[in-house]
């Protein structure tokens, strides 16, 4: 259904689908973030994953809904925070007087184990934080220029302020 | 306007030669099989110890061989990704955040001009 306005009414199938579909891509995309060292998969695919939940929200309910439901400021800080940890992370290595990159405090728990690879595991779960933060910013950043309505829901926000 | 599609024209050209002769020259070599079909792939699967690892030698050797001694992690992959080639990695993952930080800049900025525009 369209208004006058340009806003599109989603139909109820794609409600439904969005409704069933989006707990399971975010459940999923974190499971593949957290079992990166264990099992195929990683930090880049399982952000990408959760990241995607933004698209089934816009897809579902405009992009008006997405941007409320959503706090794209923490977005943003989350994303630098990430690649910063990435870093600290991999600064481990220097402080036991090694190379950049080397991994440490790998010897606690079996192969296997959910946290046995020591700075592996803690690397991939900071570059799966900032992509799924920094690829949920960049999609709600591209829909807000490109969907329809997205200028009204700026309008609305301002008389808001106002 | 014109220069800049035949220069696009011959580059696409010269990149499809190059295509075109990889293909041709590593067929005629012999050397296209990525698996030659010599190990039973649903035991590896099962067993993973059953793949004959001792002949690996070069850059592979410590990736295959001590792997487990040196990281401990169950994925081979994490760990050529995020230890072997970490500073790699390190790059990937900025090529991500400065892409977007163009985005945001070059987009919020047109976002401005619109609105200025229709005032």
């Amino acid at each position: 259904m369209k208004f006058k306005n340009g806003i599109t009414e989603k139909s109820i199938i794609v409600k439904c689908g969005a409704d069933m579909m989006l707990p399971f891509a975010v459940v999923f995309g974190i499971y593949i973030i957290l079992f990166g060292t264990v099992s195929p998969g990683g930090g880049f695919q399982g952000g990408v994953m959760v990241a995607a939940a933004a698209v089934l929200l816009y897809l579902a309910y405009g992009y008006k809904t997405a941007k409320s439901a959503i706090n794209t400021e923490v977005l943003r800080v989350g994303e630098a925070a990430g690649a910063t940890l990435y870093v600290i992370f991999g600064l481990c290595g220097l402080f036991i007087g090694s190379v950049f990159c080397q991994n440490v405090f790998y010897d606690n728990g079996a192969v296997g184990d959910l946290i046995s690879a020591g700075t592996i595991t803690y690397m991939g779960y900071s570059v799966g934080f900032k992509v799924l933060t920094g690829v949920g910013f960049l999609v709600l950043l591209m829909l807000g220029l490109l969907a329809p309505g997205a200028d009204d829901a700026d309008d609305d926000e301002e008389e808001d302020e106002e | 306007m014109k220069a800049k599609r035949i220069v696009a024209l011959i580059s696409i050209l010269v990149i499809l030669a190059a295509g075109v002769y990889a293909v041709v020259d590593a067929y005629s070599s012999g050397n296209y099989q990525t698996y030659d079909g010599g190990e039973n792939a649903k035991a590896i699967v099962a067993d993973p110890d059953y793949y004959d690892t001792s002949e690996a030698s070069g850059v592979a050797e410590p990736i295959v061989k001590k792997n487990l001694n040196d990281t401990m992690a169950a994925n081979n992959v994490a760990a050529v990704v995020f230890d072997f080639r970490g500073f790699d990695t390190l790059g990937e993952s900025f090529i991500l955040l400065t892409s977007i930080a163009g985005a945001y800049v070059i987009l919020s900025v047109s976002k401005k001009k619109k609105k200025e525009d229709e005032e």
